[in-house]
């Protein structure tokens, strides 16, 4: 009876056993689709880590995603109808991010040196006139006032 | 009778021997190169080129391995001038002969001129008697030592003259008497003829007569008048023999009386020149005083060439008795010229006197003191002939001041002129052997230092120079040590032992290089004492600014890259700056990759950490241009 009174007892632990760790996996595998299928929420604004676009910044470009940031206009530098903007984000110290104002992109306001502003932007690979790439650029899509 | 001809020069070439110094002396220097065994490469050996000139004055050479002195174009062959120079030393040497035996000698001779110039001056001939007694003077003049048999040997002469001409009158006595028994036989004969004829012309008249007897006389007389004709003939041939043999013996008298006279005067023996000259008209009283001489010698061409005449035995009492009133005269002069202090003058006069008139009076007596001063004025004379050939100007130039101080007359402006230019040319050519061996060049420095010391031995520069070549020679080791560690780069070690590496400074080059390289680590020990002082004023940045500095240093001037010093602080102010060196490192290689997104950022960052960065400020405008401009 003792012996049968313990089997009982230990197949009754092994089932709760099962069930606490399918749990956890199925919590892991939800987890990592949420991380690793962006695309259901693909057209949304992310929030941008400046220190992994320095890193590689081309990947950033290849995922085709839409970032939404905010940052102070510390420069700009202007060249025919193109700017390119420099904006600190606030928890990347020592980071600048280059952001590029196409001349054609219609934005609500202007964008001033100082100004903190709500940048939507994606990353794309261009060509110079030599058709060479010009990798992992930040664009401006819209600017907004926060 | 070669040597002949040049008894008018010898004056000529007395003058030209000793003149002033500068016409004795080698200007180029060939004797003395010469005689050092020193390569000669003058053109004047080949005589092809002129002698040379300074400041536009030909300077007289004298080569004295063939005593010829070139000069204005011309060359004198002073040929016998060594051997009158030391005829000259010897005779300075000799003390004046003032014996009894020699002041006697002298009287004597004096005599014996005075007794020949009387009876010269007199119109009748002088017998016998007169001849017999001068050749009695000049034997007993034989005896001196001094004369050296020369009087004897004209008494001598005259004696042999004498006895031609006693053989001769002898024959000519002798033709007399043999004329007288001509004379006689030839009346004899005629005297036999007459009877013969008389006596034929008589038996034609009386035929048939005493005939047997006229025919016997007839025949007697024949045989007698034959005897004396044939005498006659034999007498007349002795008179032919006779008047043949004076006739020859005459000449040959005459030639060797000549013969004797003339060498008297090529001996320099006027006194018995003199005489045997005035003598000789009363020894041959035909009144032909002519020479015989070949009308092609050397002797004859002498003659006729200074008096335009035939030669005659008063040409040489004329030549004689005019060189003895030269040497007189010269040695008066010598007298005169010492008197005044001028050496110069009194030296040429008494060579002259003693080269033409050695055994004359006046020459064989001039007094020892004067000769000392002359000998002592000789000396210098020949040492500066010597220093000049041995090209030692200031020697020549020290005895120039003595024989000033010696002589009034003396003039050394030629000489001074001449010594003055030969040190500055030397001088000259070391200060440029000079530069050619700072300048490293040592080929251009040996051949212009061989030059100086061509041109003045003695330069005591060249002493100079020689040290200064020892020294530097005594530096090679340093001077290789140098340049290896150039060649190594090791600029900090050169630096470190600049001290001891300053020798090399003896070398133009290694002095540039030398330079180059203190200056080189010098400046880059206070830069990098002024980028540790930023440092440590700014922990932040400053470590930024240094590391960029430095890095810009590298890329101009790569000798920085060796220097460890250098290196170390580089590598020291990297690690401090490690995130601003690495965010422009990681920019250039994204920049690279053409991921420009990422390499402005990274300029960016790198700016952040240090605001003042060129590199960053270059990186962000050059990767912004490509990013502005490119189509997306």
């Amino acid at each position: 009876m003792a012996r049968s009174t313990r089997r009982g007892r230990s197949k009754k632990k092994n089932h709760g056993s099962f069930i606490i760790g399918g749990l956890m996996v199925a919590v892991i595998v939800l987890a990592g689709m949420l991380f690793l299928k962006p695309s259901a929420r693909s057209n949304e604004p992310k929030p941008f880590n400046i220190a992994q676009y320095r890193q590689d910044g081309s990947r950033f470009a290849s995922t085709g995603n839409r970032y939404v940031l905010e940052g102070k206009v510390e420069s700009i530098e202007t060249d025919g109808n193109n700017r390119l903007v420099a904006v600190s984000v606030r928890g990347n110290s020592n980071e600048l991010l280059p952001l590029l104002v196409k001349g054609d992109t219609p934005l609500q306001i202007n964008i001033t040196r100082g100004d903190t502003l709500i940048f939507d932007v994606s990353c794309r690979t261009g060509r110079d006139a030599e058709g060479n790439e010009v990798k992992g650029i930040l664009i401006v899509n819209d600017v907004s006032i926060r | 009778m070669k040597t002949f001809r040049y008894i008018p020069l010898i004056p000529l070439m007395i003058c030209a021997a000793t003149a002033q110094m500068p016409n004795s002396f080698d200007a180029s220097g060939r004797s003395a190169q010469a005689q050092n065994g020193v390569q000669n490469d003058d053109p004047l050996r080949a005589g092809e080129s002129p002698p040379p000139q300074i400041f536009g004055m030909e300077l007289p050479l004298l080569d004295p391995s063939n005593d010829t002195v070139s000069y204005g174009g011309g060359h004198f062959d002073l040929g016998n001038n060594a051997a009158v120079r030391e005829r000259f030393e010897k005779y300075l040497s000799q003390t004046p002969d003032d014996s009894e035996q020699s002041r006697l000698y002298r009287r004597n001779m004096q005599e014996i001129l005075d007794y020949t110039e009387r009876y010269v001056r007199g119109a009748n001939l002088i017998g016998s008697r007169v001849l017999v007694k001068i050749g009695r003077g000049l034997y007993n003049l034989a005896d001196y030592p001094g004369d050296g048999s020369q009087a004897g040997v004209l008494a001598s002469a005259m004696v042999s003259a004498l006895d031609v001409q006693r053989a001769n009158r002898r024959r000519d006595q002798a033709n007399e008497e043999l004329d007288k028994e001509l004379d006689e036989l030839v009346d004899k004969t005629n005297s036999l003829t007459n009877q013969n004829t008389q006596r034929g012309s008589g038996r034609r008249n009386t035929a048939g007569g005493a005939g047997g007897s006229g025919n016997s006389g007839y025949s007697s007389h024949t045989f007698r008048i034959a005897s004396n004709t044939a005498e006659i003939a034999r007498l007349r041939a002795q008179q032919g023999t006779n008047v043949a043999a004076n006739q020859a013996a005459l000449p040959l008298a005459k030639l060797n009386y000549q013969s004797v006279v003339l060498g008297f005067l090529l001996q320099r023996r006027y006194d018995h020149a003199v005489i045997g000259a005035r003598v000789y008209r009363h020894l041959f009283r035909d009144g032909d005083t002519r020479l015989d001489l070949d009308e092609n010698s050397d002797a004859y061409k002498t003659f006729t060439g200074i008096t335009g005449m035939p030669p005659t035995i008063n040409t040489i009492d004329s030549f004689a008795s005019n060189a003895r009133r030269e040497v007189d005269q010269s040695i008066d002069a010598v007298h005169g010229a010492l008197a005044q202090n001028k050496l110069g003058e009194a030296t040429n006069r008494l060579i002259t006197a003693v080269a033409t008139g050695e055994y004359m009076q006046s020459v064989a007596t001039f007094p020892a003191e004067q000769r000392r001063r002359i000998a002592a004025y000789w000396q210098l004379r020949k040492r500066a002939l010597s220093a000049l050939n041995a090209r030692d100007y200031a020697t020549v130039e020290s005895i120039a001041a003595q024989m000033r101080e010696m002589d009034v007359d003396f003039d050394d402006s030629l000489l001074m002129s001449y010594t003055t230019g030969r040190k500055r040319q030397s001088n000259f050519a070391l200060r440029a052997a000079r530069q050619a061996f700072q300048a490293g060049n040592q080929e251009e420095f040996r051949r212009l230092a061989t030059e100086a010391a061509m041109i003045w031995p003695q330069n005591p520069a060249l002493d100079e120079g020689e040290a200064e070549i020892a020294r530097v020679d005594s530096f090679a080791p340093q001077m290789e040590e140098f340049r290896r560690l150039l060649e190594r780069r090791e600029f900090r070690t050169i630096y470190t032992e600049r001290e001891r590496f300053r020798v090399v400074c003896a070398d133009h080059e290694l002095e540039k290089k030398y330079t180059e390289v203190l200056e080189l680590v010098a400046g880059t020990d206070v830069l990098l004492a002024r980028l540790k002082q930023g440092v440590e004023q700014d922990r932040t940045m400053g470590p930024c600014a240094a590391w960029e500095q430095i890095t810009l240093l590298l890329k101009e001037d790569d000798r920085y890259s060796t220097d460890s010093v250098f290196m170390e602080e580089y590598n020291k102010v990297s690690s401090l700056a490690h995130d601003f060196v690495e965010a422009l490192r990681y920019a250039k290689e994204c920049e690279e990759r053409g991921e420009y997104g990422s390499a402005l950022s990274s300029y960016y960052r790198a700016k952040c950490f240090f605001n003042g960065s060129n590199l960053a400020a270059e990186g962000i405008e050059r990767v912004t241009k490509v990013i502005v401009n490119a189509q997306y």
